[in-house]
């Protein structure tokens, strides 16, 4: 597999602030993978997420240090709108991303921009309709839609523009299970089918386990781990003295591993558990 | 409880909005003074518009709300919201002053308390929510969303309201932010002597801090028990699209090995193991 965004020692302090907002950074990421990002707020989970599709540097005042490299240039080199064509971002708060008055018309409205035909839009529109489950939502208005079926209109238009990269930040804040799960599911198929690179900040851990490759984890601006999603997760005592709560099967079988009653690779997901779980009982 | 007659009573409640929506069928709830509880279900299942209801911002399309024993169809709203406060999910929706001491004061103003007695109540719910003083010239917007969310409470508090409903008290905030915010709730539960509701996703949450879960769907209660008890019957759950937290789906899962289905927490599980290996 290939690097696709590398950070050399990347520091980043906004306008008008004492701390940088992220200090030396160094990172790869791998074409395909799936990344989780977690920490606490105001670790500067967004910051990063900014800096890997050019809002920063480029929409915002401050000092940069160190590199940022995607798809082998640093991002000030790309052309305006020409990075965040390959690296697509979803926000937290879909509203304020909608400009139109259907959610059709907001799904092509990135592709007349780039002059697309009438039928290769009509194609794509197609293509990312399904992949959302927006078929009957085309004709309706944005603010009319629930906050789930707003998050699928987001990252729907964000996925028109086939971006190799997509980067989300809290796209499931907001919403209820029942449409966070959905979220989850467009986003498994996008990691099964369609092979993009996905970076997600989130805080809801139990979604998000069992779709990451790798997991990230930020504190005080700093990166401070980094691994393959189980090794990740064995470091429980960096993690919740950072403040971060894993789910409830991980923590359970951290304190069986402290009082000595196993000696296993903790389990990260439910299914894995509840087998171990039941190896204990033999 | 020591209380027979309960504080809240909702008899036959349904409730329809202007355009003909029906978003409560046939509610019937009793609230005691002391609860703690967690009103859960699906984004329009009608938990904000039951809320709505028992605080008198709407008033019954047919059946009947009753707090302390006053018909919320014939009490001003005045008189409602000094015994039922209902804080905002988004604090933002709710924050309009310029400084943190206006927007706390606005409330006890409003209903037409002495500016001494408005001074007295600020202090108070200052106090309990821990906002200290060098905060109340700041405006509430410079503040942390964590901050900002004990404004908006306090800004309820200095109602002195006997119930206090919060919406989402921790979406967007962090693991710790959240806890902080949940902690404070059940002080002000075990503390203060007041009962607390809580609308929430958050299913942990609903397991640590509620001893009962009223669950809505489509605008009906489908189960309202003890916590342990509605997340013991994940079908009932399922209906509604939500699961039990994690450690419950884990001893449900290891029900056969004598793990208790109503496990709600890290540390029961830990307890029930120990006590199946001794054995």
């Amino acid at each position: 597999m290939s690097v696709i965004i590398e950070l050399k020692d990347y520091s980043w302090k906004y306008l008008n602030t004492q701390q940088p907002a992220l200090d030396k950074i160094n990172l790869q990421i791998e074409e395909g993978m799936f990344i989780g990002i977690i920490g606490p707020n105001g670790s500067g989970k967004t910051t990063l997420a900014y800096s890997m599709n050019g809002l920063i540097p480029g929409q915002y005042n401050g000092i940069k240090n160190g590199e940022v490299v995607v798809y082998g240039r640093e991002v000030e080199q790309y052309g305006h709108g020409q990075l965040q064509k390959i690296a697509g971002m979803v926000f937290s708060d879909p509203e304020a991303q909608f400009t139109a008055m259907t959610v059709e018309d907001e799904l092509v409205f990135g592709l007349e921009n780039l002059g697309m035909s009438i039928p290769e839009i009509r194609e794509r529109l197609e293509w990312v309709t399904e992949l959302t489950g927006l078929e009957k939502m085309l004709l309706k208005p944005p603010y009319e839609l629930s906050g789930g079926q707003k998050q699928r209109v987001a990252l729907a238009a964000v996925l028109a523009m086939t971006p190799k990269i997509l980067i989300l930040d809290e796209p499931t804040t907001m919403l209820d299970p029942v449409s966070r799960r959905r979220v989850f599911d467009v986003l498994a198929k996008l990691k099964n089918e369609q092979h993009n690179t996905i970076i997600v900040i989130e805080h809801n851990l139990e979604n998000l386990i069992p779709l990451a490759d790798r997991m990230i984890l930020l504190s005080n601006n700093k990166l401070i781990l980094e691994d393959e999603t189980h090794q990740f997760f064995q470091n429980m005592e960096l993690l919740t003295k950072v403040g971060i709560y894993p789910p409830g099967a991980l923590r359970f079988f951290y304190e069986l591993k402290k009082a000595g009653y196993t000696s296993n690779t903790l389990p990260v997901t439910l299914p894995e558990a509840s087998k171990q779980l039941k190896q204990l009982f033999g | 409880m020591t209380n027979i007659n309960p504080y809240i009573q909702v008899n036959k409640l349904d409730f329809t909005y202007p355009d003909g929506t029906k978003a409560l069928d046939d509610i019937n709830v009793l609230i005691q003074i002391g609860e703690f509880i967690a009103l859960i279900g699906q984004n329009g299942s009608g938990k904000t518009t039951l809320s709505k209801c028992l605080n008198g911002l709407y008033k019954p399309t047919s059946g009947e709300v009753l707090v302390e024993s006053l018909n919320s169809k014939n009490t001003p709203i005045v008189q409602m919201v000094r015994r039922v406060g209902y804080v905002f999910q988004n604090p933002d929706h709710q924050l309009f002053n310029n400084n943190c001491w206006d927007e706390i004061a606005y409330g006890p103003r409003n209903i037409q308390l002495s500016e001494e007695e408005v001074k007295i109540r600020v202090d108070e719910a200052a106090h309990v929510v821990g906002l200290p003083e060098i905060f109340y010239e700041e405006h509430p917007f410079f503040l942390s969303k964590g901050l900002r969310q004990r404004v908006a409470i306090a800004s309820i508090l200095a109602l002195r309201p006997q119930v206090i409903i919060v919406d989402e008290p921790t979406t967007g905030q962090d693991s710790r932010q959240s806890i902080e915010i949940m902690e404070f709730l059940k002080d002000l539960n075990e503390k203060h002597g007041h009962t607390i509701i809580i609308i929430t996703h958050d299913m942990y949450i609903v397991a640590q801090y509620a001893r009962r879960v009223i669950l809505m769907s489509e605008g009906r209660i489908l189960a309202d028990g003890l916590t342990s008890d509605v997340f013991s019957q994940p079908d009932v759950l399922q209906k509604t699209f939500l699961e039990p937290p994690q450690i419950t789906q884990l001893a449900q899962s290891a029900q056969n090995l004598g793990f208790n289905p109503g496990t709600l927490t890290v540390d029961e599980m830990v307890n029930q193991f120990d006590a199946l290996k001794i054995k």
